[in-house]
């Protein structure tokens, strides 16, 4: 054991130091030939004598130092870096090859780990928090498919008080909070949490305390309203001072107490948010002043709930724990026993689902994007692997002979099947590690491309390289290296010795037959069309969504969101403040007119509510608060009737625009101008001024569902914030100074406004889709490349090879044409074959991308169609040149190569 | 791992030369050629060490760390390679020389038979 041990750190010793081994070998023998030399003097020999006396004891110097250093290395090792060298050296001696090689390994494994980091951060990576695996999501199970995941207050603190069957359960919201700065207040990311929440995440703070259960009161603890900040918040505000604990900090104008500061690595229970601030879940009413998710309960459904479990209590105790307290809590907290008894009827009950990745409301958009995506990239990755194998086998076929030589002179197949196999691991091991470099940065831009539309705020994957990802990357430079390597090896060095020595430029004998490169050859080309074919309809689908249109017109239109909450002016005053700033505004070189929203199109935001005629049946409207020339603004058509003015009050009589959905819906055949309309549960009374054109509402895929919109000036929030909406033909750059000197004097306090372009809005909102369309586009494209290439010039190869047959059937008389065909047939019979398969497998897979496609059918067969042609026009021009060059072979020239 | 030490006609078979030259280390460091030396002295001039067997055997049990190895002067005053015995390579002498008692008298019981 021992004895092992010490030949082990030998070995290994002497490879490091081999240098020196070598000059202290030589110093020995050097040492003890003069000694031997001088005894040989003593006995009496002459000098020369005496040389040739010790030479002839040790014989060569070369092979007494081979014999000892036999002795101190390691054979495997040393034949494996004789391989690597060799292969090197092969690699070196045919670059174009072998940068094609690399390019293609470095692209695939990088785009591969690229969505896969995003796989991982958006879906698998675990919260780093101690214990996660004792985390749950809480959702509530109402007989639908989809659960639900926003809470109202009530039922979480029904749930936060059941301590018997969590250990602590806790809610949280991310939302933005206005932090008062320097001269103005800022807009800083934070989250509302419960009491517990700190306690379940188990992380402790690098200052100060976190907060706890007494701080979670209405006012706050006895000592005040407190507050934990971020480690970059501290940094950021407080400079990193160790005196950050006990200050105060102005939180939508109410001072909070700073009692801790929370490590980096701690981000909270959502991983796609990183909150500067955490306020107790009981200072919402502040928060969110005026309004107030608190006081409205059970009416607002928007808290996100986990809960701890009891170390050793699994998820199925907690659900069988939860069901029968579910049904009590509706009752307890409702206070509508028709509601709760439809609830009952529908068997609700809250549920547990597994929590350790932490909850994010992103991932149920992004997942289905994320894996079509991720197959994308795994099938063009497959393409690359197989491309190069049928590459590398090529090349090993031109390596028959050495092969077989080298098989003959007694190496073994495993031997050989190891050198061919370094070869390929070289390789697929240099485009890893490209490959890895590069896919940090194409996952960040991947992850704003992807995810900018998706949400109106902000969310930060950490994509970052992690032992996941590495382990992936690893995987596939290992499958790749398979594919690669091990497929052609194995070709390469089967078969009997004797076909291969004979076998050469020769036209006699029955071919060899390769089964396996057909094979390949016609996968790349089925793999090819499934993804042409994919990109086909993902693009037709955008062309679609794009021409479909929106309703309005987003050139030039540009939006300006206005905080109002914290200022102290409301009712009319602020209403006169917004026509101040639209004044302002409008005065400006380019601006052709301005107006006010509470919601702007597309960024998923919906405000809905039921509208009936008197007497007749409600009709769900989506609504919007619109200025003045609103309509104007947005390219909007009134078909009858006007805009709203700024003198449209509540005193004046309420009104309402409707479109021509909701005309065509309340109003069939019927003049709708000038009648009224009952809103909501206080059927409160509006009179229709005008009816105007259809509008995508929160999103451009659905239809332009039927709405109404009432003036701001009629819009019953205390102080309501609402969107510039500026159509301008000038430059926008301008536009956000001015805005800024605008509420710098009409209203000092609130943060500085934000500037967004509805084009950009609109790009936003199908970003999506865009990616997805480019992305498949760019890989549909590299498939047809690389098959092209595959299926070239493994033809290219293979004719070359047949040059004597050809030449030996043209002089028989074989006509030129004949040729051409005899060649062409080949590769036409392996791309049909392909293009059967891939048929097959596209119209099975394309209806997974159904749910991506807008007004296209995932069977679309114009698309089907030229998909199948584009490729076969690519087989057809890859298979017709080396056809053309077989036929300008002079069979007399051919044959004499013999 | 090894290999078979090719063993010409009047070399000492390998086990025996590795013991002969554990023995020579017992009573300190010596150099390769102070190896040989003494065994040929020792034997009264019977056994002739080959140098060609010689260093492989020594480097063998260097890397087998039955020996060490160190650089110092030579009586000559020039750098040499002294070869020492470890603890283990202590060990395998004494286990080596029962082993060869035993041998040689049953060798020996052999061939006096009559």
């Amino acid at each position: 054991m021992s004895v092992n041990m010490n030949e082990f750190l030998g070995r290994t010793k002497s490879l490091l130091r081999k240098r020196r081994m070598n000059r202290e070998m030589a110093e020995e023998l050097e040492f003890h030939q003069s000694l031997l030399r001088q005894r040989l003097m003593r006995e009496g020999l002459s000098q020369s004598q005496a040389n040739a006396a010790a030479r002839r004891t040790f014989g060569s110097t070369a092979r007494w130092h081979e014999r000892l250093r036999e002795l101190w290395q390691f054979r495997t090792l040393e034949n494996l870096f004789r391989d690597i060298t060799f292969s090197i050296r092969l690699l070196k001696k045919s670059p174009g090859f072998t940068v094609i090689a690399l390019l293609t390994l470095a692209l695939g494994v990088g785009a591969n780990t690229a969505v896969f980091s995003l796989v991982n951060s958006l879906l698998l990576r675990p919260l780093s928090i101690p214990h996660g695996d004792e985390l749950a999501v809480i959702g509530m199970d109402r007989g639908n498919p989809d659960l639900i995941y926003s809470f109202p207050i009530p039922f979480f603190r029904a749930l936060e008080s059941k301590h018997d069957i969590f250990r602590e359960a806790f809610a949280f919201f991310s939302e933005g909070m206005q932090v008062r700065g320097q001269s103005a207040n800022e807009d800083i990311p934070g989250a509302l949490v419960s009491g517990n929440y700190f306690d379940a995440l188990q992380t402790p703070p690098i200052l100060g305390r976190y907060l706890t259960p007494a701080d979670d009161r209405p006012g706050g603890s006895p000592a005040g309203l407190a507050a934990v900040i971020s480690e970059g918040f501290w940094q950021s505000w407080f400079n990193r001072s160790p005196n950050v604990i006990g200050s105060r900090l102005t939180i939508a104008n109410t001072a909070f107490t700073v009692v801790g500061v929370m490590p980096k690595r701690f981000i909270g229970a959502d991983p796609l948010h990183r909150p500067s601030i955490f306020v107790p879940l009981s200072s919402e009413p502040i928060i969110d002043a005026p309004q107030d998710m608190t006081q409205s309960g059970i009416h607002s459904w928007w808290l996100t709930v986990m809960a701890r479990r009891q170390p050793g209590v699994s998820l199925e105790q907690v659900n069988a724990a939860l069901t029968p307290i579910s049904m009590p809590i509706i009752r307890e907290t409702m206070n509508d026993p028709p509601q709760a008894a439809l609830l009952e009827q529908a068997h609700f009950h809250f549920v547990a689902e597994p929590g350790a990745r932490g909850f994010a409301y992103i991932r149920a958009f992004f997942r289905k994007p994320l894996v079509a995506l991720f197959c994308m990239c795994g099938g063009i990755f497959l393409l690359a692997c197989l491309n190069l194998a049928s590459l590398l086998m090529a090349r090993g076929a031109a390596r028959e002979r050495e092969l077989a030589t080298r098989l003959a002179m007694g190496a073994t197949r495993r031997r050989l099947i190891q050198q061919l196999l370094i070869e390929s691991l070289l390789l697929a091991v240099a485009g890893t590690a490209i490959g890895l470099a590069i896919a940090p940065l194409v996952s960040q831009s991947l992850a704003t491309m992807l995810l900018s539309g998706g949400s109106a705020d902000a969310v930060s994957p950490d994509t970052s390289l992690d032992l996941r990802v590495l382990t992936f990357a690893a995987i596939s430079a290992l499958l790749s290296t398979a594919i690669i390597g091990l497929i052609p090896a194995i070709h390469a060095t089967s078969g009997s010795l004797n076909e291969h020595i004979k076998d050469g430029q020769q036209a006699a004998g029955p071919r060899r037959r390769n089964r396996l490169q057909p094979i390949m050859l016609a996968s790349e080309v089925a793999l090819a069309l499934i993804l042409v074919v994919g990109a086909g309809l993902l693009a037709t689908s955008l062309f679609r969504l794009f021409t479909s249109g929106a309703g309005f017109n987003p050139k030039g239109v540009v939006n300006i969101a206005l905080s109002m909450e914290k200022q102290p002016l409301d009712g009319d005053a602020l209403m006169r403040l917004y026509q101040q700033f639209g004044e302002g505004l409008s005065h400006q070189p380019g601006v052709t007119s301005v107006s006010f929203a509470r919601i702007i199109p597309l960024t998923h935001f919906i405000w809905d509510e039921d509208h009936s005629r008197s007497g007749g049946a409600a009709h769900d409207l989506y609504l919007n608060a619109v200025g003045p020339s609103y309509f104007q603004t947005m390219s909007i058509p009134i078909y009858q009737g006007r805009e709203f003015r700024w003198n449209d009050t509540v005193s004046s009589g309420r009104k309402i625009i409707i479109n021509q959905a909701a005309a065509n819906l309340l109003f069939p055949n019927q003049n709708p101008l000038g009648q009224h309309l009952l809103q909501g549960e206080k059927k409160k009374d509006f009179e229709i001024v005008a009816v105007v054109g259809d509008a995508k509402y929160d999103n451009l895929r659905t239809i332009a569902p039927a709405a109404a919109y009432i003036p701001i000036t009629q819009f019953e929030d205390k102080k309501p914030s609402f969107y510039a909406v500026i159509k301008t033909t000038g430059p926008i750059a301008p536009l956000a100074a001015t805005a800024r000197a605008l509420t710098t004097r009409l209203a000092p306090d609130i943060p500085a406004p934000a500037l967004t372009t509805m084009e950009s809005i609109v790009e936003n909102s199908i970003s999506t889709e865009r990616v997805m369309a480019m992305l498949s586009v760019f890989f549909a494209g590299c498939a047809l490349l690389v098959t092209g290439i595959g299926l070239y010039g493994t033809l290219a190869y293979n004719t070359s090879r047949r040059t004597s047959e050809i030449g030996i059937r043209m002089a028989l008389g074989a006509k030129r044409s004949g040729v051409v065909a005899l060649v062409f047939r080949s590769n036409a019979v392996i791309a049909a074959c392909g293009l059967a398969a891939g048929l097959a497998a596209a119209l099975a897979a394309s209806r997974a991308l159904s749910s991506f496609l807008y007004e296209t059918s995932p069977r679309d067969p114009w698309i089907i169609i030229s998909a199948a042609l584009s490729l076969a026009i690519i087989a057809g021009i890859a298979s017709l040149f080396p056809a053309i060059r077989a036929a300008r072979i002079e069979p007399i020239a051919a044959i004499r190569c013999e | 791992m090894f290999r078979e030490e090719n063993t010409e006609p009047g070399d000492l078979i390998q086990g025996t030369l590795e013991m002969l030259v554990l023995k020579a280390l017992a009573r300190g460091p010596l150099h390769g050629y102070a190896v040989a030396e003494w065994i040929h002295q020792t034997s009264q001039q019977l056994l002739k060490v080959e140098e060609g067997a010689l260093y492989p055997a020594l480097h063998r049990l260097e890397l087998r760390g039955l020996l060490s190895a160190t650089w110092g002067a030579s009586e000559n005053n020039r750098r040499a390679k002294f070869y020492q015995l470890t603890a283990e390579g202590k060990k395998r002498l004494n286990a080596e020389s029962s082993r060869w008692a035993r041998l040689s008298a049953a060798v020996a019981f052999v061939m006096q038979a009559t």
